[in-house]
């Protein structure tokens, strides 16, 4: 199967990589990166104009780019949160934890049962009914019984973001295993492997590229459901923030804390990634290629 | 090398029945293979071949018929064969694991299997693999091997199992015709240096014929064995003998079975049983 | 696919002949059907209904405090009666294609564009690396203060979630059209229009299809959290409101018209994406 590079996609350069004078001026003169600035900037400007300078129709009710900006960078905000306050990093961490602990149980439980799924027929005809039945019901209607069932404030909160994730995790570790060609299994047998040693060294490692993708929307979906769980019933955390700060018309807060959303779940999706391609590092070789 | 690895097939048929279609694939194949002989089937696409290659690795079970090997019944309808060490294959589309490097590929069966320790597993690997012109790729990844480079790994692998026979699945298939000569050659240093029993299966008759101790013409489905040619070149043998007087007078004694057979496979609008 | 039995062998003919007769095909139906799978499937399904009905008397824990399946039925029978519960249908579904329909109007030509124009590419792209990760539920309050009713903030939050899928999987498609089709119509004369119309959004189709079909699933996830967190209509508020009265059953009424309704709105969209690219049918 050939690869052809799509345009939308730069090819890595691939060769030796130069000084950090080098790299730095590649990286100065690449168009891209122009372009991204420039996308980039017309963004801010257009927020700029639109709301703060001629507060333009509606537009002049939303959060200002300034006010909002001076309110992160200040040492004693207005409203309390700045990248100053301890209050600003008590939410980050709430939110934090949160996503963390649910990513973590859902990843474990959820690869986990996604395998022996597609491992074990028996084991997938009698799990795969009942995931079908719960897996439409959106995941924040399970809030309710997510309250019911669980005990305390944080519990159902990690529970609901935990089950967004499972599902995710299930499905696509499922289709991984899936996906593995044939024709490796019965190259296994031939060698004689067991069926431990299939598991782990032809299973596992085929269907890691699905696994990860799916971690990563799985992280999506996670801060998804933290912010809605945490704006229905948290007393901390970003989510409960930005709705909090609208109740109080504490607009450049608001801005602060989606903004810091909307970084966490990029690092933490990049973060997976990372992960997925150091554990996948045969993979490489083919985009090296490119 | 101990003369291990006699094959014998005889009456073997398969029939399937997909979706309640019903398919005779193979019908009453009977074939010998000596130990330490090189047998090659040819045949058009689709005629069974893949099939009895099948069987005999125990991917598929016949439906009549047996499978003996030196003495000892392997197969029949009421004996079920599974796949194991001692019948390695090479496969067509190639199945070195893409998650892990040339050097694991090579050395896991017999690692897996307890029958060497790692240094000596690795030393060996690196031996055969030197043997086929392969030098310091043991640390790369097979997708960033070239396809000759990866059939040849892919044979090695089977080698280091110490396997009675060794079947071959249309194996340079995808190659193109400068490299498939090569590797051809290395396959023939390779046995000529360490003898083994053969079952390499193809439609390309030149290279059969190159290959071959022996040479089974397959009939097109339902498929049986028409003719059965020793091949009488002296061994070694280099890409010359493609050339050579006693290679075309083969070549014409199996030419026209074999394009009748490829005739009837193309008017019958065939395609390859998986 | 005919078949060339050229053998007079008997034996081969009795067993074609006997896998022909009736009796045999009426066999291997029957087997078909109570495969092995299934009967798992009823197995489980049972297991998981009997546990969930007897908690209480079982001790379960948790789950005893769940209404059971058959409080659960009476309740909907209750519910399917009543008006506000088929109302709440209609308005969550129109926002839910409103939403959707737009969010594909817009999503679809932005990601052919992305994909064909680098330079719109490199421009647009990282903004929306930026603004994507946010999640939608967090545009709520934005939502609410722009837009002057509640229905239309309710549709913008339908459309946030539904467009940045729909822009990455028609962007992913279109890019990964292979050359070789774009250099066949070019060789046979087509003009950049005919490559626009039959190469290209053709071959993004199915792209562009599992987008929908994956659109149209987290459309209904932000109906839900846009109808309990701020809306006064629509099934997620209907829930949310049995939830804050009390009537768990109902609620639990309510997850199961939603799922219902997600899992065959997806349905749909697939169905009509397979007229839309007939070629694929053949799998």
């Amino acid at each position: 199967m050939t690869l052809t590079p799509t345009p939308a996609i730069a090819p890595q350069p691939i060769g030796p990589r130069g000084s950090i004078g080098d790299r730095a001026r590649a990286l100065l003169t690449n168009p891209r990166i122009h372009q991204g600035v420039f996308g980039i900037g017309v963004f801010f400007l257009a927020w700029f104009l639109l709301i703060d300078l001629f507060a333009v129709w509606r537009f002049g009710g939303l959060p200002k780019l300034v006010e909002a900006v001076r309110e992160w960078v200040s040492l004693k905000p207005i409203f309390g949160v700045s990248l100053f306050t301890a209050e600003y990093y008590k939410h980050i961490e709430a939110s934090i934890f949160r996503v963390f602990t649910a990513f973590s149980l859902a990843t474990l439980s959820g690869i986990t049962i996604g395998i022996l799924m597609g491992w074990r027929r028996i084991f997938f005809a009698l799990t795969f009914p009942i995931l079908e039945v719960l897996r439409p019901i959106p995941i924040l209607a399970y809030i309710p019984l997510a309250i019911i069932l669980l005990p305390g404030r944080e519990t159902p909160i990690i529970g609901l973001t935990f089950l967004a994730a499972f599902f995710v995790t299930i499905l696509n570790t499922l289709l991984g295993v899936q996906s593995i060609d044939k024709v490796y299994y019965r190259a296994a047998q031939s060698l004689g492997f067991s069926q431990w040693q299939t598991l782990w060294h032809v299973i596992v490692p085929g269907a890691l590229p699905y696994i990860f993708v799916g971690l990563q929307i799985a992280m999506g979906a996670c801060w998804f459901s933290l912010v809605a769980a945490e704006i229905l019933s948290g007393s901390a955390g970003l989510g409960y923030k930005v709705w909090e700060t609208y109740y109080y018309v504490q607009f450049p807060t608001m801005v602060i804390a989606m903004a810091t959303l909307g970084f966490l779940g990029y690092v933490s999706s990049a973060l997976v990634r990372i992960v997925g391609n150091r554990l996948m590092r045969w993979r490489e070789q083919i985009l090296s290629g490119i | 090398m101990a003369e291990t690895g006699q094959l014998s097939i005889r009456n073997a048929g398969k029939i399937y029945d997909p979706d309640g279609i019903h398919v005779v694939a193979l019908q009453r194949v009977s074939l010998e293979v000596k130990a330490n002989e090189f047998c090659v089937v040819v045949g058009p696409s689709g005629c069974g071949k893949t099939t009895l290659l099948n069987a005999i690795a125990g991917f598929d079970q016949l439906t009549d018929g047996q499978i003996s090997m030196d003495g000892a019944l392997l197969a029949s309808p009421g004996k079920k064969l599974l796949p194991g060490p001692d019948r390695m294959v090479v496969f067509q589309q190639g199945a070195l694991f893409p998650w892990k490097t040339v050097m694991w590929n090579v050395t896991c069966g017999p690692l897996k299997q307890e029958r060497m320790a790692p240094a000596e597993a690795a030393e060996k690997g690196r031996e055969l693999l030197a043997r086929v012109g392969l030098h310091d790729i043991e640390d790369s990844y097979p997708e960033g091997l070239s396809g000759g480079q990866k059939r040849r790994v892919e044979i090695i692998r089977a080698l280091m199992n110490d396997p009675k026979i060794l079947l071959f699945d249309e194996p340079f298939r995808a190659l193109d015709a400068l490299t498939k000569s090569v590797v051809q050659e290395h396959l023939l240093e390779l046995f000529d240096f360490a003898p083994k029993t053969v079952f390499f299966i193809t439609h390309d008759l030149e290279e059969a014929i190159f290959l071959a101790d022996r040479v089974a013409v397959m009939t097109t489905r339902p498929g049986t064995i028409k003719k059965v040619i020793a091949v009488d070149i002296p061994r070694p043998r280099d890409y010359r003998v493609l050339t050579s007087g006693r290679f075309l007078e083969i070549k014409a004694e199996l030419g026209e079975a074999i394009h009748e057979e490829a005739k009837k496979a193309f008017e019958a609008g065939e395609r390859e049983l998986a | 696919m005919s078949n060339h039995v050229t053998g007079n062998d008997a034996a081969y003919k009795l067993r074609i002949a006997r896998q022909l007769t009736v009796s045999y095909r009426v066999g291997r139906w029957f087997r078909g059907l109570w495969s092995l799978n299934l009967l798992l499937g009823v197995i489980s399904l049972s297991t998981v209904t009997f546990l969930w009905e007897f908690a209480a008397p079982l001790g379960i824990p948790g789950l005893k405090n769940v209404p059971a399946p058959t409080t659960v039925i009476a309740a909907a029978t209750d519910l399917l009666v009543a008006p506000q519960y088929w109302t709440g249908w209609g308005l969550s579904f129109q926002r839910i294609v409103t939403g959707f329909i737009v969010a594909q109007m817009i999503g679809i030509p932005l990601g052919l564009i992305m994909a064909m124009h680098r330079f719109s590419f490199g421009t647009i792209f990282p903004i929306i690396e930026i603004l994507r990760p946010i999640p939608p539920v967090a545009w709520i309050p934005i939502s609410i203060v722009f837009w002057p009713a509640r229905e239309q903030s309710v549709i913008f939050i339908v459309f946030l979630g539904a467009f940045w899928i729909v822009l990455l999987n028609t962007i992913g498609g279109a890019s990964q059209i292979d050359r070789k089709y774009k250099r066949a119509a070019l060789s046979l004369g087509s003009t950049p229009r005919d490559l626009f119309w039959k190469i290209i959004l053709p071959a993004t189709m199915p792209s562009i299809i599992t987008g929908m079909a994956v659109g149209m699933g987290i459309s209904w996830e932000m109906v839900v959290a846009a109808e309990m967190i701020a809306g006064n209509t629509g099934l997620g508020y209907l829930l949310w409101q049995s939830f804050e009265i009390g009537a768990i059953a109902q609620v639990i009424v309510c997850m199961i018209s939603i799922g219902i309704a997600g899992y065959f709105s997806s349905a749909l969209i697939r169905t009509l994406g397979g007229f839309a690219t007939p070629w694929r049918r053949l799998h």
